[in-house]
């Protein structure tokens, strides 16, 4: 199996006020393959956005981004870079898992030789490495497309004006060769007349045009991955199909990885290859995309398949899910879904479920060696997984005592290769 | 509505998202008596300490207000009468006076007169003769009562009345100045006579302000403990916009800064009396008219000294030997907190009833403003087009000439009408001031005016016959109320700031009417002397005033605006929701 | 509607405000409780002094029939014949005055309208960058009590402090750089020599800040305000999360936004500066235009008020024009009915 270009490990992004303090994401994970496009579903409220900020380093005082968490990018030519810039960061690892601390690149495949290393296979760690390699991911290798796409662009200054300024940062051009890129870029993106509309300011565009104005900015900096943070929520149904079009055609052409984050599953149901579900900051469910829309495991997860028109079966009401998502204060001492889950029982209240795999048949409680939430795995995490094992063995399982109230948290640490969640109480 | 991360959560515990009580007060005041009845105990005691100073204001109001009735009824009596252009544009306006009242009478009663005789006319139409009936019955019963002698019975009545209220004004209050007297003369054996207990009359004087403003503390916590009770017992809903509005308040550090200074301002102004070393008519109005007792050294013996020629012995002129500074006794054992102005007369004084002076100008000029910015705005916005196009075109031109200038015009042409003799000049201060500062209130209503115009509800009352008038009365102008508060608030310093400037200039208030500018103006040369306290302290007190009403306003206009809550925590929420996704 | 069209109506709206003031001041002129002929003339019982006071009746124009005035009086004020001063400086003609006194006046409000921009907005773009930090914090609070405190309670705090300034400051201020004095109207025929342009500068220069402290608190409040809303707009992000370095995310798009509701802000103050000139001239003793108002006015030299009102009210109509321009080229979106 080959690495995913970005990989989030426990991601723990938490918001401090004097009055209380926010947990947006819990402890999510999940990884994106190279040409994959990851689908991230949730209500509002789940974590999404906080999670694709998260990613670009974007979370400023008073949040800010635990420093467990791990934003893992992989491609090669970049850890090669930052490997010769910075020898004493990085880690050459063969077969250990542990690196030491100060280390935020590792090697996993690779030949050590200071200033003229070779990395063929390794990561960069975003969130422990120093802002100016952070700053170098930020567009060049990931780049974003925001919801409301008019206040994503500068008022003041035309559109061409931007595109050519991150042309000018990103790949070096200026004059007339900026021009005629930003030019290409917008056509590409299928903006008809680009010449003249490189000279125009973003309130003359309309709403799909300025998506995909927004679509070519984050373009021309020539990333590998695009994070989409609901890029088709305000856009009619018309348009909204054009855009995803569009998006289909880019990945296709230019080999991005997608990471697509919406609250309406049916477009998921579209463009992504796989998918993650988000609840109250935690990731429930882990499935390629087929998988999840034919089988899918967690009770929210049905809930949110069920309540689509459509999809449904007939019957005069939709069937909704009762409630709306907490705002997480506390480290998770019981399943977050459960007041809302019809399936709950009572450990569900008590216990905080792991992500368990429950690929097809078999809902095994093996291990595997990836972290889990690989792609093509699929995890859930609920009270109910393993289904092969009995209540109480599943309870004890997820880090319960198979009866009642405490967990024990410390046996619960990294033996099951992953996800369990830290065992501070608060911050 | 309730922005609170809290609130989902209590939905998902009980349904309903506030409590409603619907029984009637009484019953719910039953239910739970004794807050209600130590509330209004202490109320009672507030009240009962200060009874005599409240009758003696209900007198001084009701004076003013029968004096400025009598006075416009015989003015418009003898220019109705004496004829030529002038006579009969009163006339006409008497006229029109009465069709308005007519108007009033009709709308207010809902009685009308002429359904009952005929169906032809339209419903406008139908008002506005119904208003001319009813304004005739009013003229013809008022003159006929003023005919019958009605007049003479109201007068024996008021008579009765006043003579009731003088009684009781009469009464001993806590925060007079006899109560705690502070003036007095010290013989040689350093005793002093007359003063509070035998204090010397700074300490004196230092009691009794610590008397007052504790009063007035003391009556704010307990309005406001009284509204926290209610709030908690016998209100009727859970929870109203109101109290958020409250809540941000009760943050806002800025805000409290603001009301303290308000707090002290309002105090100073309104017991200004109590306040001041000595009384205005004394010190600043008739100094020869009263006279000081004090102990003469060079006598040895206690005399008495007009005011008058005391007050040219304590000039403060700069230089050592005459010179009195803040927190100084004088030779004839007054004490001066503030020090002396340059004609001696006492300067704190002379600054505690300046507060009244400003702060009677500024309300008096914003009121007006305000009443004639939201009666315009509420027409411009609900006529819109010509009236807007009007109103607009006159407001800027209004806004065009430069303020102070505009002041300094008016002031110097219209300085020999009777007008300018009220207040010695503060009237028509306060008029000219409400009529170029309307189209600023005016312009800042116009925005959110418009706005609630083009909602639909207003559309919908349209629709069922409801008046103009009617719509902007209920709809409209609730919505306003806010913005009015807040902008006027903000507005009153500049007010001060006009006034202080223009008394400094020579042109306002004209002596011996105090004016904290015109102090300022006094003590202009001595800036860098001995005595510059003249100058510096009514400069000081007015920034921070400013200061105060500013920070007010601000503080107003951040816990009205919902949007405001995304300050500090929310905005921060709204970023871990990422944005509202 | 386009641009032009958007223009040509603020123009032209302009028109009924000029004729409004025009009518205003000749409602002034003609109808005060202040008789201008008598203020002229004086009320003497003589013969000779009542056939002064019909001439001066008649050459105002104040025995002719009203309309006929008024028509005469427009007339007048929009081809510019101003009339000239009758007690103030008798017969000189006001288009001089304004020449003289006015290029006075143009020096102080000039200093004033520079100072704050220059002093003012740098502090509130720090304190918007840097907000919730003690500097922040002390910047706002001086802000706040520059722009409260009475510009005539300044005026002479300055000119005391300035006086004293050897024992207070430690250096005396009149002999610093140039020698200059404190009080009295700067000399402008020399501007264009450095000696000149550094005398005039130096004694404009304490009037200058007092009368722009009110303008310099609020543009420094407004340029604090408009950074900390730019600073968390959503295209900042997105510029930052598509990689512009920080350096260029402030000064590039910042600062431009913010730039945009500064506009009006200064031109509001531009034009509440003319009426403060008074004070400060009357202190400082500049024989400006608002000195010149305040002394006409005092004497009531009827023509001469009533024609300088005009011109100032020419002025603020121009500002108000020229803020428009301005703003319009600020800010792309003015003139469209956007979304």
């Amino acid at each position: 199996m080959s690495d995913p270009l970005l990989s989030v490990e426990n991601l723990r992004t938490t918001f401090h006020t004097d009055q209380e303090t926010i947990r947006a994401v819990d402890g999510a994970s999940f990884s994106v393959a190279p040409t994959e496009t990851l689908g991230i579903v949730g209500e509002s409220g789940s974590g999404k956005s906080v999670t694709a900020r998260s990613i670009l380093g974007l979370v400023e005082k008073p949040g800010r981004v635990h420093p467990d968490s791990a934003i893992r990018y992989h491609d090669p030519a970049f850890v090669q870079r930052i490997a010769r810039a910075h020898p004493d960061a990085t880690f050459w690892d063969d077969a250990v898992d542990d690196e030491p601390d100060e280390a935020f690149v590792t090697v996993h495949e690779g030949e050590q030789s200071g200033e003229k290393a070779v990395v063929e296979r390794g990561s960069v760690d975003l969130v422990s490495a120093p802002d100016s390699v952070a700053r170098q991911v930020r567009g060049s290798e990931i780049a974003m497309v925001s919801q409301d796409a008019l206040s994503s662009l500068n008022p003041v200054y035309t559109v061409g004006n931007q595109i050519e300024e991150l042309l000018g940062i990103h790949r070096g051009l200026s004059g007339r060769e900026a021009t005629e890129t930003a030019e290409e870029l917008l056509r590409n993106v299928g903006i008809p007349d680009p010449e003249r509309r490189l000279r125009e300011y973003p309130h003359q565009f309309s709403g799909g045009m300025q998506q995909r104005a927004v679509i070519a900015l984050a373009l021309a900096c020539d990333p590998s991955v695009l994070v989409c943070d609901e890029p088709t929520t305000a856009l009619d149904v018309t348009i909204q199909a054009q855009v995803l079009d569009l998006l289909a055609r880019l990945k296709r052409e230019q080999d991005l990885s997608v990471v697509f984050i919406t609250h309406d599953i049916g477009v998921i149901a579209q463009v992504a290859d796989s998918v993650a579900v988000m609840y109250a900051g935690e990731v429930v469910e882990r499935a390629p995309v087929d998988r999840l829309f034919d089988a899918p495991k967690h009770p929210y997860t049905r809930g949110l398949l069920r309540s689509i028109p459509g999809l449904a079966t007939t019957g005069d009401r939709l069937p909704t899910i009762e409630g709306s998502v907490p705002t997480p204060n506390e480290a998770a001492t019981s399943c977050r879904f459960a007041p809302r889950c019809p399936e709950a029982f009572d450990a569900c209240h008590e216990v905080h479920p792991d992500a368990v795999r429950v690929d097809g048949d078999r809902d095994s409680s093996a291990d595997g060696d990836e972290p889990a939430g690989a792609s093509g795995e699929h995890t859930a995490a609920c009270l109910l997984y393993p289904s092969s094992l009995s209540t109480g063995e599943r309870v004890e399982r997820h880090g319960g005592d198979g009866r009642s109230g405490r967990t024990d948290r410390s046996s619960s640490a990294r033996a099951d290769g992953g996800t369990a969640t830290d065992s501070e109480v608060s911050e | 509505m309730a922005g609170h991360t809290h609130s989902t959560d209590d939905r998902t515990r009980d349904e309903q998202p506030h409590a409603r009580d619907d029984r009637p007060l009484s019953a719910r005041v039953a239910e739970t008596p004794r807050p209600a009845a130590i509330w209004l105990l202490g109320a009672a005691a507030l009240l009962a300490v200060e009874l005599g100073d409240i009758a003696g204001a209900v007198l001084s109001l009701g004076g003013m207000a029968v004096g400025a009735v009598a006075f416009s009824y015989s003015g418009t009596l003898s220019v109705a009468t004496g004829g030529g252009t002038v006579g009969l544009v009163a006339l006409a306006g008497v006229v029109v006076g009465f069709f308005v009242v007519g108007l009033g009478v009709a709308t207010w009663t809902r009685v009308r007169a002429l359904d009952r005789v005929t169906d032809r006319f339209s419903f406008r139409t139908r008002q506005l003769l119904d208003g001319v009936v009813f304004g005739a019955a009013v003229a013809l019963a008022t003159w006929v009562g003023v005919t019958a002698g009605v007049v003479e019975v109201l007068a024996a009545v008021g008579g009765v009345v006043q003579g009731l209220f003088r009684a009781v004004a009469d009464l001993p209050t806590l925060t007079a100045r006899e109560t705690i007297p502070n003036r007095g003369y010290q013989t040689p054996d350093g005793t002093w006579h007359g003063t509070f207990l035998g204090l010397a009359p700074a300490y004196a004087w230092a009691v009794r302000v610590v008397v007052v403003y504790g009063y007035v503390a003391a009556a704010l916590v307990w309005t406001w403990m009284g509204y926290l009770w209610y709030r908690a017992h016998y209100r009727r809903v859970d929870w109203t916009p109101r109290d958020d509005v409250v809540r941000r308040l009760r943050s806002h550090r800025w805000g409290q800064f603001g009301m303290v200074v308000t707090f002290l301002f309002l105090t100073l102004a309104v017991f200004a009396p109590s306040l001041a070393t000595t009384t205005a008519q004394q010190n600043l109005y008739e100094p020869f008219s009263h006279s000081v007792t004090h102990y003469d050294a060079a006598t040895d013996s206690v005399r008495e000294t007009l005011v008058g020629t005391a007050n040219l012995q304590t000039q403060s002129e700069g230089y050592a030997g005459a010179n009195f500074g803040p927190m100084s006794y004088d030779q004839y054992d007054r004490f001066h907190p503030a020090g002396t102005l340059t004609n001696g007369k006492d300067l704190w004084t002379f600054l505690a009833y300046g507060a009244r002076v400003s702060l009677v100008i500024g309300l008096l000029s914003i009121g007006v403003s305000a009443v004639l910015a939201t009666v315009f705005s509420l027409f411009s916005a609900y006529y819109r087009g010509l009236v807007d196009l009007v109103l607009v075109v006159v407001g800027d031109t209004i806004m065009g000439v430069p303020r102070l200038l505009m002041l300094i015009l008016l002031t110097v042409i219209l300085s020999d009408t009777w007008i300018a003799g009220l207040y010695n000049g503060g009237i028509l201060l306060a008029l000219i001031l409400a009529g170029t500062g309307w189209p600023f209130l005016w312009r800042s209503f116009r925005g959110p005016t418009l706005q609630i115009a083009e909602e639909e509800w207003v559309d919908a009352a349209r629709s069922y016959g409801q008046s103009a008038t009617g719509i902007m009365r209920l709809h409209m102008l609730p919505y306003l109320v806010g913005y009015l508060l807040i902008y006027s608030s903000l507005i009153l310093g500049g007010v001060i700031l006009a006034v202080a400037g223009l008394s400094f200039l020579g042109f306002g208030i004209t002596a011996p009417t105090p004016e904290w500018g015109r102090a300022v103006n006094l003590g202009r040369e001595y800036v860098a002397s001995a005595s510059w306290h003249i100058s510096l302290i009514p400069g000081v007190m007015i920034t921070l005033v400013v200061m105060g009403f500013n920070a007010m306003g601000d503080a107003l206009r951040d816990a009205v605006d919902p949007k405001s809550d995304d300050g500090s925590a929310s905005s921060t929420e709204a970023d871990a929701r990422g944005g509202g996704a | 509607m386009s641009r032009v069209r958007y223009f040509g109506r603020r123009i032209l709206l302009s028109i009924p405000v000029l004729v409004l003031g025009g009518t205003f001041t000749f409602m002034v002129f003609r109808f005060s409780p202040v008789d201008p002929a008598a203020a002229i003339v004086g009320t003497a019982a003589t013969e000779e002094g009542v056939a002064e006071y019909n001439r001066v009746r008649a050459e105002l124009g104040l025995s002719q029939p009203v309309l006929d005035h008024y028509r005469a009086y427009m007339v007048d004020l929009f081809t510019l014949d101003l009339g000239q001063s009758w007690v103030v400086s008798q017969g000189t003609p006001v288009t001089e005055l304004l020449n003289t006194y006015g290029l006075r006046t143009l020096w102080l409000t000039f200093w004033a309208v520079l100072i704050p921009i220059f002093v003012g907005i740098p502090l509130g773009v720090y304190a918007g960058l840097h907000a919730n930090t003690k500097v922040d914090y002390a910047v706002s609070v001086f802000g706040i009590v520059w722009r409260a405190m009475p510009n005539f309670w300044l005026a002479i705090i300055l000119l005391a402090v300035l006086s004293q300034s050897k024992s207070l400051l430690g250096f005396d201020w009149s002999g610093f750089i140039v020698d200059t004095s404190l009080i009295g109207t700067p000399d402008l025929t020399n501007l264009t020599t450095v000696d000149g342009f550094l005398e005039a500068t130096k004694r404009i220069l304490p009037p200058a800040i007092v009368l722009g402290s009110a303008s310099m608190g609020s543009e420094l409040r407004i340029a604090r305000t408009a950074v900390l809303e730019t600073i968390n707009a959503d295209y900042v992000e997105n510029a930052k999360a598509n990689g512009v370095p920080d350096r260029r995310v402030v000064w590039k798009h910042v600062l431009r936004n913010a730039l945009v509701p500064l506009v009006p802000t200064v031109t509001n103050e531009a034009f509440l500066l003319i009426g403060g000139s008074v004070i400060v001239e009357v202190v400082f003793g500049i024989h400006g235009i608002g000195w010149l108002f305040f002394q006409a006015a005092l004497n009531a030299d009827m023509p001469l008020v009533t024609a300088l009102v005009f011109v100032f009210i020419v002025v603020v109509v121009f500002i108000n024009i020229l803020q428009d321009v301005l703003y319009a080229l600020i800010d792309p979106r003015v003139g469209y009915d956007a979304r």
